[in-house]
């Protein structure tokens, strides 16, 4: 065995609290990404179970039409834009430099701007609450309606510009990141798969998001300046902020989505001792799916009827195909293999099942005639959250269970970690199987409440219910987490013989991460070394 | 930096930080890009350039005339042009170790770009429509307002090159940020010669 | 010879079935449409029939992967310390797998496309023709008297209106069996006019003229409600629909016009 002595740098000890406020240690603001997403996934969480709450039972009054707008819309704002976006760059901080075998991103100190600009805008955002109301328009935000909103709906606006800011210059961060700075030997095909994941949604993120900046900064002038973007009285146009909107809001149902995918396809070939079936096809797959997520936005507006309908039908079908080539790559990964089931494969076989019915669901939206029937209604509803929760969360937590033990040093229970497993799988698909059934009966999206002659109560309690039981799944995963910070670090450098360069160092990491790297002749340094090339 | 500098691979070509500032350009352009947009989607709902068809009576008995002024800003634009040649020649000083040259023609940019931004403020003071008459106002003062931004923005950036020269910072082997600073000047050129032509040329 | 282990759980896992299968069958009714309520237009039903069609093969596709799925998670648990053969991959059967779903997707593109053309035809010009209005928060439905359908000599000039409120939910009434044509019209915010029925909704947007054609096959009582984010009452928005025989509609417009306060001479 060879390795590559690195020189260790020299550090000054700092109080902790100022240590990590002002940390640009790319291990810390790993860690301090995960505690803010984790805790806005809390709140969105938390808004979710009221929408439910509301839905449980027909003509409810548990609150009035207008709360109830402002609570689906900051459920929704808070979960993607507080939660799902930056918890990826939260695991990319912190793993992406670690699987490259650098010391830190590219760029530190704009690393620790990227997060500090996150909770201020959340704060702005939920500020909303305290100045008569918060956004009540949904995240969409659509126009002319959202150019009428409340002040809160200006507090959004800013907050949202913030965090595209945010996560534009983390995207530039990344991108240089993973171009320059690969430990020797690591060619850009033998990057993990994760980091291939991280790439491409950084490339979304750097040209998508500046995008939605341009569209808010017109709602916001339209707002407060007089102006006639979207209002067809003052020659605007209201079809143009969907077109602006989704122009994003499209890639970033993609951003929201693929490190999801590159976490599961890290965890697969570890549990099931194989590697990634496809590792090329894979990389190709993931840009495709950027490739081809620029030119779908308009199957949003299907209804409108102001845009190319076969044109952007024909494209969404499209994408389900890339899509279709990771689902078999996952499953040729399983074949043959020698799989264990501990937590963080539990959660990646649940993305697989999951992700699946969110990929499926997606394509009736493509056939554009059935997509007048579902088209906002709960149907929409439904895929959106067997894509984001069932893929996009359950990756969350693969992520969490599979990295916790090289983040804290710390064993997380598994049997704890199975009873969360099987209460978020059953409240979830309780929760949101159901929402199938009432979008294809009818039900908007979007509705406070609706009338008993609809004959919709059944499937909401039903639905209502596998929300709440999503809410006890969390228990077991507080409980857990709590008691492994009562427990030793104790954790060993590679605690599931894992792949990647991350499993060299120790558990944590030394602030400079590597004493030492292997040589990388694959994208899986860990495994050459433990079996020898010949194994492959 | 050494810290951050351990495991890399030493590369030829651009720099990590000119890598970076390369890629907040591309974003820079994706803003813009949608501004545009804007822009043209709002023309080709038009029946007609300028939509004065749009004006309600109180607006036409207010004044608003939905026109611009075209000798103002062009010679505007060829002073903005030239700033860009004179940031560039700042560039070219600095490569050759000519710290004064840098200082010279940093300076003269910096000149050419607050004298365009004067301009600008003079000629909105000039036109008889506002941000809110029309879509063609909002467009108008949207475009020209990002791009003023940015002008002021450049301006900064020049002034913070312009004191680290005169700290003699700057050595024909070490000037990156002079050059950063006359890529993102050549950006707001290309921009402005972009808006230049649709908002003033294009009938 | 499986253990009595096995056995225990094969017999728990057909218990399991029977109970899904007997839940599937006591709900059936209700989703008799294949998940969609029934069809009352000539194109709901077309719509209806490409639905089922994509939901065949949606649902074949995931018992295939979610089946291969469950199979490799049963089949190829970890059983001895011994290393599984490093596979890397199969051009052959990327190909494989990346041409199957390209023809699932041209087929479905296909029919989509025949199915979108023909519901998207436009009104014969003597059709039916009411004007939609979206406000916040209920509808406006409005007859041209110029514009009764059926080769009805225009009666007499003028229009007459069906207003509801979010408490007072309006009844529009058409003709069952012949064209009728919606314009959709809103002064204030994006509305989507949807009645679930007609399998279809069209967005209601200002200072855009979104039009479509149904013709209805059968007679009856329909709700609709309006399906885009409006403000504050969206979720009131409701209206209904009488689809009635011709005769009884003339009836009923004649009725309308009687009640002068409801008409308005051009």
């Amino acid at each position: 065995m060879t390795s590559i002595a690195i020189p260790r740098p020299a550090y000054a000890e700092r109080p902790w609290i100022l240590d990590w406020l002002t940390t640009v240690d790319h291990k810390k603001l790993g860690i301090l990404y995960l505690y803010t997403t984790m805790f806005f996934f809390a709140v969105g969480g938390i808004l979710a179970l009221l929408v439910r709450a509301q839905l449980a039972v027909a003509d409810n009054t548990f609150v009035n039409n207008d709360a109830y707008n402002q609570l689906f819309t900051m459920h929704a704002s808070a979960m993607l834009f507080l939660f799902i976006i930056p918890v990826w760059a939260g695991f990319g901080n912190y793993i992406v430099p670690l699987q490259i075998g650098a010391a830190d991103m590219a760029f530190p100190r704009i690393n620790a701007l990227s997060f500090w600009l996150i909770p201020p805008a959340g704060l702005l955002m939920f500020s909303g609450f305290l100045f008569g109301g918060a956004s009540d328009v949904g995240w969409t935000a659509y126009s002319p309606l959202a150019r009428s909103s409340g002040v809160g709906l200006d507090l959004w606006i800013i907050a949202v510009i913030i965090l595209g800011v945010s996560s534009t210059i983390g995207a530039a961060n990344f991108m240089v990141t993973m171009f320059r700075m690969r430990a020797p030997g690591m060619t850009m095909f033998r990057m993990p798969i994760f980091c291939w994941t991280m790439l491409v949604t950084a490339v979304l993120q750097l040209l998508a998001t500046p995008v939605l900046a341009s569209g808010l900064a017109m709602l916001y002038i339209d707002r407060n300046f007089g102006g006639s973007f979207f209002d067809p009285n003052g020659g605007g146009n209201a079809i143009l902020w969907q077109n602006i909107f989704w122009f994003y809001s499209h890639p970033a149902v993609y951003i929201m989505i693929l490190p999801g995918m590159g976490i599961i396809s890290e965890i697969l070939p570890v549990f099931a001792r194989k590697p990634l079936f496809g590792y090329k096809a894979f990389v190709f797959a993931t840009m495709g799916i950027g490739g081809l997520g620029f030119s779908v936005w308009a199957h949003h507006m299907f209804t409108t009827g102001a845009v190319l309908k076969p044109w952007f039908g024909f494209m969404t079908f499209m994408i389900g195909v890339p899509t279709g080539v990771k689902m078999f790559n996952w499953l040729g990964t399983l074949w043959r293999g020698s799989i264990t089931f501990e937590a963080p494969m539990l959660f990646a076989l649940g993305f697989l099942s999951m992700f699946l019915i969110g990929g499926i669901n997606g394509t009736f939206s493509a056939a554009v005639p059935v997509d007048f029937a579902i088209h906002d209604t709960y149907f929409v509803v439904a895929h959106i959250h067997y894509v984001l929760f069932g893929g996009a969360v359950f990756a969350v937590f693969a992520g969490l269970y599979y990295w916790f033990p090289k983040i804290w040093g710390r064993r997380l229970d598994e049997r704890l970690a199975r009873i969360h497993f099987a209460l978020q799988f059953i409240g979830f698909n309780l929760a949101f199987f159901p929402m199938h059934l009432l979008g294809l009966d009818g039900m908007p999206r979007r509705i406070a409440t609706y009338s008993e002659s609809a004959g919709w109560e059944t499937l909401n309690l039903i639905s209502t219910i596998g929300a709440f039981l999503i809410g006890v799944a969390m228990i077991p995963f507080i409980i857990n987490v709590v008691m492994a910070f009562l427990r030793p670090k104790d954790q060993p450098n590679d605690p599931w013989e894992g792949n990647t360069l991350e499993w060299w160092t120790t558990s944590p990491p030394p602030v400079h991460n590597f004493d030492s790297l292997p040589e990388v002749h694959s994208e899986r340094p860990l495994w050459d070394l433990r079996h020898g090339n010949a194994a492959h | 930096m050494a810290a951050h500098a351990v495991a890399t691979q030493e590369k030829q070509g651009l720099s990590n930080g000119m890598l970076g500032f390369i890629l907040f350009l591309a974003s820079e352009v994706m803003f813009f890009g949608g501004l545009f947009a804007a822009y043209f989607i709002a023309r080709s709902d038009a029946r007609e350039w300028p939509p004065v068809y749009l004006l309600t009576p109180e607006q036409v008995a207010a004044g608003v005339k939905l026109e611009v002024e075209f000798w103002l800003p062009f010679i505007a634009t060829i002073l903005l042009i030239t700033s860009s040649v004179t940031i560039q020649l700042g560039v070219f000083s600095i490569q050759r170790g000519n710290r004064s040259g840098l200082i010279r023609w940093t300076f003269i940019s910096i000149v050419l770009g607050l004298v365009f931004l004067v301009m600008q403020v003079y000629d909105y003071s000039q036109l008889h429509f506002g941000i809110g008459d029309t879509i063609y106002g909002t467009t108008f003062y949207t475009l020209t307002g990002f791009h003023g931004l940015h002008v002021l923005g450049g301006v900064i950036f020049m002034g913070i090159i312009l004191a680290r020269s005169l700290a003699g910072q700057f050595t024909a082997a070490n000037h990156e940020a002079v050059e950063a600073c006359s890529f993102y000047w050549h950006f707001v050129d290309v921009v402005w010669i972009a808006l230049f032509t649709t908002l003033y040329i294009i009938p | 010879m499986p253990s009595t282990g096995k056995l225990r759980v094969i017999r728990r896992v057909n218990l399991l079935i029977s109970a899904a299968l007997l839940a599937i069958a006591s709900i059936s009714p209700a989703f008799a449409g294949w998940g969609m309520p029934e069809p009352i237009t000539d194109q709901a039903k077309r719509i209806q029939d490409l639905w089922v069609f994509t939901l065949i093969i949606a649902v074949a596709v995931f018992f295939a992967v979610e089946g291969a799925l469950l199979y490799a998670i049963i089949r190829y648990r970890k059983k001895s310390d011994a290393l599984p053969k490093q596979t890397h991959g199969s051009t052959a059967l990327e190909i494989v797998w990346t041409t199957i779903p390209v023809l699932i997707v041209i087929t479905l593109f296909s029919y989509s496309f025949i199915v979108l053309r023909d519901v998207e035809k436009k009104a014969p010009s003597d059709a039916l023709s009411i004007e939609v209005d979206g406000f916040q928060f209920s509808w406006q439905f409005t007859y041209d008297l110029a514009r009764l359908g059926q080769g009805q000599a225009p009666a007499q000039e003028g229009t007459f209106s069906i207003i509801g409120t979010a408490a007072n939910e309006p009844t529009f009434v058409i003709p069952v069996g012949e064209p009728v044509e919606f314009r959709l019209k809103s002064n204030d915010v994006i509305h989507s006019f949807y009645l679930p029925n007609f399998h279809y909704k069209l967005d209601v947007v200002p200072g855009r003229d979104n039009r479509f054609v149904i013709t209805a096959n059968q007679t009856g009582e329909f709700t609709g409600q309006c399906a885009e984010l409006c403000g504050i009452n969206h979720a009131l928005m409701r209206f209904h629909v009488r689809v009635v025989e011709r005769a009884e509609f003339d009836t009923w417009v004649a009725e309308q016009v009687a009640n002068k306060a409801t008409v308005r001479q051009p």
